[in-house]
C-alpha cells in the first residue's frame, strides 16, 4: 500500500494572500484542518486550523486580525511525501515530527495530501513497522487453507512473523503483507517461489548475471 | 604505513555452515592478498572487555548473551533477538563477539592514541546490533563501541555506512549524540531489512540534523549511487568537520549479493573507496577506520575488500586472480570464482527501468538535503 493509494486528490489549496478569515471559512465549509498554500503552483507552506486559532486567539499578546494574511502564520517548507512512498513510512514521519498531514509531491507538483485520518483508514488494512524486519508481499488464492500454507512455511523455517495482514485484492485473490524478523527476506522470497507461492515483493531480479 | 587488524579468533564468530555471515570471508580476502604477492602484516587485537561492551550495551542484555554463550537456557532470549534464524545461539558466542569488538576498538585506539591514519579492521561492522537486542547477524555493536571511544577522546566522528542495509543500530545508539554524524547509504526499506533508514530520521535533541540516510531504489546502479554520494556526503562532512571517519564497508551492495538488490560493481566500489580516502585526506588529516560488514557473495566480497586494501596502501589494482586461490575456495562459493579482480564490463545484463531509478534517487537526495539543511544553517 502506497501513499498514492490513500492520498486525497485533488487538494483544496489557498494562496499566501488569502486572509485568515477566508482560510477559516474554507476549513469550516469543507470539514478539513489542513490547507496547503500554493504560490504560482509551487508549494509555499501549509496552514492548519491550529495555526489559525493560535494566531487569532484573544489570549495572544498581539492577535492577528481576521484580515491578516495566511503567509504570516503558515508553516514554511513543510515536510512532504512521495506518491510511491509506502504508507507506513509516511506515518512514521508524521508521528516523529508530530505533524498532522503531509502534502504529497510528484516532482514539484502537489499531487495530493494525506492526514492522520487517512492513515487510520490505512491502519485498518495493514500494520506497523516497529521492529527490524523485512517485508514480503504474497498473492494468495482466495480459498481456505492458503494463508495456513504460508504461515506453515514460515513456521517450518523458524521465522518470526512480526505482522501479517491480508486484504482482498480482486476476484479470487488475497494480498498478504508480512513483516518478517529476518535479514534474509530475499532468500525467503526465492524459497517461497520454489514452493509455488506468487511473491510480488521483493521482485525477481530483473537481470540475473 | 596503514594498519591491518585481524586475529584467527574472528573465525569463532560463526553461526553455522549454512549461515550467510561466514567468517571465512576475511580469510579469503587475506589469502587472496597474499596469493597476489602482498606481504600483509596484521596486528592482533585483544578481545574487548565487559566494561568496553557496557559503554554501549545494556547490562541485562549482555547477561543474556553470556548465559546463552555458556550453554544456559534463556527462556526469553527471542525477545532480545537471540536464538533466532538470523542470530542462532552458539557456545562461545559472547567471547567471539567480544573479539570483533576488540578489533574495531583497537583500530580506534591506534588512531586516537597511536597517531595512525589509515586502519583496516578485517572483521566487525556489526551495525544492526542495538543497545539491548541482537539483530541481523549482529550481537555486539563494535562500531558504536569504537565511535564512543573516539568521541570520548575528543575526536568527533563521521560514521559512513555503505553496507546495503540501513545502519540502524549505530544510528539509534548515537541518535542524540552531537559528537557523531552518521551517514548511511542503503537500499530503501521498501522490502529490505531492517525497514528503517528514511530521509526524515534526522537525529534527536543535540544530534538533530546529524543523522543522515540516503535510501536508494532497489536495482540502483553505480552511476546513480555515485551521483547521490557526491551530492550528499562531501557537503555533509564539510558541514560537520569531523576529526576521524569510521567506515562500515559492507560489500553487499554488489550486484552478485544474494540478500539485496543494489547493483554496484567492483569498479563502483573502487570509485567509492577513492572518494572516501580523498575526503579523509581533505577533512580528517587522513584519519579513517574501515571495518568489514555485510557481503554474502563469496564471489564478490573478497574482491571488494582486496581492492580496499590495495587502495589503502597506494598499491595498483591488478587484474588476474591466482588459480590456486580460485581452486582452494571454489567449494565454499559453490561455483567457479571469477578470473579477475574487477568484474567483467559490463558485469550484468542491465536494468530495464534505469531512468526512473536515477530520477527517484536524485529526488530523494535533494529531499534529504532540504530536510537536513534546516538544521545546518
Amino acid at each position: 500500500m502506497l501513499v498514492r493509494d490513500i492520498m486525497r486528490s485533488p487538494v483544496i489549496t489557498i494562496s499566501p494572500g488569502t486572509t485568515l478569515q477566508d482560510a477559516y471559512r474554507i476549513m469550516q465549509e469543507k470539514g478539513i484542518r489542513h490547507l496547503p498554500v500554493l504560490e504560482q503552483d509551487q508549494l509555499a507552506g501549509i496552514v492548519t486550523d491550529r495555526d489559525l486559532r493560535l494566531a487569532t486567539s484573544a489570549l495572544s499578546a498581539s492577535p492577528f486580525p481576521p484580515g491578516g494574511r495566511v503567509s504570516e502564520v503558515m508553516c514554511r517548507a513543510p515536510l512532504t511525501a512521495d506518491p510511491m512512498d509506502p504508507v507506513e513510512d509516511a506515518a512514521r514521519t508524521m508521528r516523529e515530527q508530530k505533524i498532522g498531514c503531509l502534502p504529497v509531491m510528484d516532482d514539484a507538483r502537489l499531487a495530493g495530501i494525506i492526514t492522520g485520518i487517512d492513515l487510520l483508514d490505512a491502519l485498518m488494512r495493514m500494520t506497523g513497522v516497529d521492529k527490524p524486519s523485512g517485508r514480503l508481499e504474497v498473492r494468495l488464492p482466495d480459498y481456505p487453507g492458503e494463508l495456513a500454507r504460508l504461515t506453515a512455511f514460515m513456521s517450518h523455517r523458524g521465522l518470526n512473523v512480526h505482522s501479517i495482514l491480508t486484504y482482498p485484492e480482486g476476484p479470487g485473490s488475497v494480498r498478504a503483507v508480512l513483516r518478517i524478523g529476518s535479514i534474509e527476506v530475499r532468500m525467503i522470497a526465492q524459497d517461497l517461489r520454489r514452493s509455488e507461492f506468487e511473491v510480488l515483493w521483493p521482485p525477481e531480479k530483473p537481470c540475473p548475471r | 604505513m596503514p594498519s591491518v587488524i585481524y586475529h584467527p579468533a574472528y573465525r569463532k564468530y560463526a553461526f553455522g555452515e549454512d549461515h550467510p555471515f561466514s567468517p571465512l570471508r576475511a580469510e579469503m580476502t587475506l589469502e587472496l592478498l597474499r596469493a597476489l604477492g602482498h606481504e600483509v602484516r596484521t596486528q592482533a587485537p585483544e578481545p574487548a572487555t565487559r566494561e568496553d561492551i557496557l559503554t554501549i550495551h545494556a547490562d541485562y542484555y549482555v547477561r543474556r548473551v553470556e548465559e546463552l554463550s555458556g550453554g544456559l537456557a534463556v527462556p526469553d532470549c527471542e525477545e532480545y533477538g537471540l536464538g533466532t534464524p538470523d542470530n542462532p545461539a552458539f557456545p562461545g558466542m559472547e567471547e567471539a563477539a567480544r573479539w570483533l569488538v576488540g578489533g574495531t576498538l583497537q583500530g580506534a585506539r591506534l588512531i586516537s592514541e597511536g597517531g595512525e591514519k589509515r586502519v583496516l579492521q578485517l572483521g566487525g561492522g556489526l551495525h544492526h546490533a542495538h543497545r539491548n537486542f541482537a539483530s541481523g547477524f549482529c550481537i555486539y555493536n563494535d562500531l558504536a563501541v569504537a565511535i564512543h571511544h573516539l568521541a570520548s577522546r575528543g575526536l568527533w566522528v563521521a560514521y559512513l555506512d555503505i553496507d546495503v542495509h540501513h545502519g540502524d543500530g549505530v544510528q539509534q545508539i548515537l541518535y542524540e549524540d552531537k559528537r557523531v554524524m552518521t551517514i548511511s547509504l542503503h537500499e530503501s526499506g521498501k522490502y529490505l531489512f531492517p525497514g528503517t533508514g528514511e530521509i526524515h530520521e534526522l537525529g534527536f535533541g543535540l544530534g538533530r540534523g546529524l543523522k543522515l540516510n540516503l535510501p536508494l531504489e532497489p536495482f540502483t546502479e553505480g552511476d546513480s549511487y555515485l551521483e547521490v554520494f557526491d551530492r550528499v556526503v562531501p557537503a555533509a562532512l564539510r558541514q560537520f568537520q569531523p576529526g576521524v571517519l569510521v567506515v562500515q564497508a559492507g560489500a553487499d551492495a554488489h550486484f552478485d549479493d544474494p540478500l539485496a538488490d543494489l547493483m554496484l560493481t567492483t569498479r563502483d566500489y573502487e570509485a567509492i573507496f577513492r572518494r572516501i580516502f580523498d575526503l579523509a585526506d581533505s577533512l580528517t588529516s587522513g584519519r579513517v577506520l574501515f571495518t568489514l560488514g555485510g557481503g554474502y557473495s563469496l564471489r564478490a566480497a573478497p574482491r571488494v575488500w582486496t581492492i580496499l586494501y590495495l587502495l589503502m596502501h597506494g598499491l595498483p589494482v591488478t587484474s588476474a586472480l591466482p588459480e590456486a586461490w580460485r581452486e582452494k575456495w571454489v567449494h565454499l562459493a559453490g561455483e567457479a570464482l571469477p578470473r579477475t579482480l574487477h568484474d567483467p564490463d559490463p558485469g550484468h545484463a542491465g536494468i530495464p527501468n534505469r531512468g526512473e531509478i536515477v530520477h527517484r534517487n536524485r529526488q530523494v537526495a535533494q529531499r534529504l538535503l532540504d530536510a537536513a539543511a534546516r538544521y545546518w544553517f
